[in-house]
């Protein structure tokens, strides 16, 4: 069940004055390559009406848990859709328009990945809410290197506690703000053949 | 499954019935943003189509030295002989201009001074300032003093609020800019800022100025201890003051919400606002504000990309060039402390928005084609490498 109850009059609305319904309904009856023909309109509909047809697919088929790679390799197959930001503008319109795109024409229960190093960790939380499904990125000290897990921090009333649990609770925290669940993934996927070590945050 | 409340909300917005304080609460709590998101987009819309404002400025913040100690502030320094304090001379204020007069594509329209209460200071010290910018440009709009600094020159120099305004209108003050409300609610204010203007006194300032024909802006801290409540009451404080002053020379042109930073202050232990927050204190501020014409999204405390998707979430205007801000950047902010004409212009251009080069009264100055750039064609540049790093 989805964290987020959609005003469904509203959002209907947007979608029809965008000129999405028939990408929604193409999307709905599962025909990928309608989606595929009509998805020029994509690139030019109203970033909102767009962003609310890619967050209510994700709702349907992906739902509301947010797979986390921090500090380690994510892992790659035909359902990971890595949304690539380097080569693209980094105004944020652009990057969220393009993780939307993603979730819309990518394939059923997709998993859309935007990477916080690319496009900041502000923009990857709205996304979350234009179709994205799982960020990737480092936890680092200043100096960029990235934080090891004994490496201690003081916390008033909790003694020495281990600072990349502290970033990962601001994480959560984040996808709490947008209604979401966070799954931390702390193993490499790519370069072990058993199961990922997930760890689940109830937002 | 319809969301009923926001639906009814929608409902009063197209009939353009006022909304109340539970419709505002209802907003923040509205798991929707995007829907809420699209009802602030209609109202920006309607009141101002595509275009999007923003101005050619500077910001020069003459002293830190303060003898006020709000808790979230990072730039305050309390005495003047505490490292990093500084105090211009007039000669190196009036220089931040006199270096920018041959700026490529013009030198700025408007200077904006925020300062610290300096204790020390005479007044002439202010009016002096004011004349020397004009002198070096007549035209240049000042844009100075909160309302918290001038209820303190009305303190401490034994002056009413009117005389301060008078002097210094006289002396070349244009406009007041917003800063210095923060949190209006005496729950929050007593406990983040209590030894400045009280609510009542930021708001008589503002009242005073639209009196003499001087318009004002407003903003509202958010995103650190205070609640929902306390933003709406926030909101609902300064739409009654926008009421008031319907008869008045002058209003408040603009609504500019603020980011919490928290890096370096009394409330370092606490989060910035997140992306999403700031998303949905825009659209808030645009569905509760009706009378009030623009909603800034403000570039420098919320960060150019979330700023432009903050123009389709009710936000008309993206502030300025600004250049040299330091308040923020003492906060944390990654931020750069400026943006180019250009930058702005394709900012609002990618976001599908006409770009309107405004000067502070938001006469146009120059209205720009609305034409879509290549993507890979922009590219904002961060100050601080580890900007995109989750760092310590």
């Amino acid at each position: 069940m989805s964290a987020t109850i959609r005003s469904t009059t509203l959002v209907d609305r947007a979608l029809a004055a965008a000129g999405l319904t028939p990408i929604a309904e193409a999307r709905a009856r599962g025909d990928l390559a309608a989606v595929r023909d009509l998805a020029k309109v994509l690139e030019t509909a109203d970033l909102l009406a767009v962003g609310a047809l890619a967050d209510r697919i994700r709702q349907d088929e992906a739902g509301d848990s947010v797979r986390i790679f921090v500090n380690v390799a994510p892992d790659t197959g035909p359902d990971v859709v890595a949304v690539s930001l380097v080569d693209a503008s980094h105004a944020g319109f652009a990057i969220l328009r393009r993780v939307a795109i993603a979730r819309i024409t990518g394939p059923r229960s997709a998993r859309v990945r935007v990477d916080w190093s690319e496009s900041s960790l502000e923009v990857a939380q709205v996304a979350l809410g234009f179709g994205a499904s799982e960020l990737v990125g480092p936890i680092a000290n200043r100096r960029g290197l990235p934080i090891a897990e004994d490496s201690t921090r003081k916390v008033k009333g909790q003694g020495m506690v281990a600072v990349s649990s502290l970033k990962k609770k601001e994480i959560e925290g984040l996808l709490a703000v947008a209604g979401r669940r966070a799954v931390f993934v702390t193993s490499s996927l790519a370069a072990s053949p058993s199961p990922a070590t997930e760890t689940s945050s109830h937002a | 499954m319809p969301d009923l409340t926001l639906e009814s909300i929608a409902r009063k917005v197209r009939a353009r019935e006022r909304l109340s304080f539970d419709d505002g609460v209802s907003l923040f709590r509205n798991p929707d943003l995007l829907a809420v998101g699209q009802l602030a987009n209609e109202v920006r819309e309607r009141m101002h189509g595509d275009r999007t404002y923003f101005n050619r400025n500077m910001r020069i913040e003459v002293t830190n030295v303060c003898v006020a100690s709000c808790l979230f502030c990072s730039f305050a320094k309390l005495e003047a002989d505490s490292p990093g304090a500084v105090t211009m001379t007039l000669e190196q204020a009036w220089n931040e201009l006199v270096v920018r007069m041959d700026d490529k594509g013009g030198p700025p329209a408007e200077i904006h001074i925020v300062n610290g209460l300096h204790p020390g200071l005479p007044f002439s010290y202010y009016e002096e300032l004011l004349k020397g910018f004009k002198r070096i440009k007549p035209d240049v709009h000042m844009k100075c003093f909160t309302a918290v600094e001038i209820h303190f020159f009305a303190q401490h120099y034994g002056m009413t609020h009117e005389q301060v305004l008078v002097r210094l209108r006289d002396a070349g003050l244009d406009s007041l800019p917003g800063g210095g409300a923060e949190i209006f609610h005496p729950e929050v204010r007593t406990r983040i800022s209590h030894d400045k203007a009280t609510a009542e006194e930021y708001l008589e300032v503002h009242r005073v100025a639209h009196r003499l024909g001087m318009a004002t802006n407003a903003t509202m801290l958010y995103g650190h201890i205070e609640t929902f409540e306390h933003r709406v009451d926030h909101m609902l404080r300064l739409r009654a003051l926008q009421d008031e002053s319907a008869t008045s020379l002058a209003r408040l042109q603009a609504f500019i919400p603020l980011a919490f930073h928290p890096d370096g202050n009394g409330m370092k232990n606490l989060p910035a606002p997140t992306g999403i927050d700031d998303l949905r204190t825009l659209a808030v501020s645009r569905l509760m504000m009706d009378n009030v014409p623009h909603i800034k999204a403000y570039w420098v405390s919320m960060t150019p990309k979330i700023a432009q998707v903050g123009l389709r979430f009710g936000a008309d205007d993206l502030d300025g060039t600004i250049v040299h801000e330091t308040i923020y950047s003492a906060a944390g902010s990654t931020s750069p402390s400026g943006l180019g004409y250009d930058q702005l212009v394709r900012l609002i251009r990618e976001a599908g928005r006409t770009p309107i080069e405004r000067d502070t009264l938001y006469n146009v100055v120059r209205e720009h084609a609305k034409e879509a750039l290549p993507e890979a064609a922009f590219k904002v540049r961060d100050r601080k490498a580890e900007k995109h790093l989750v760092v310590l």
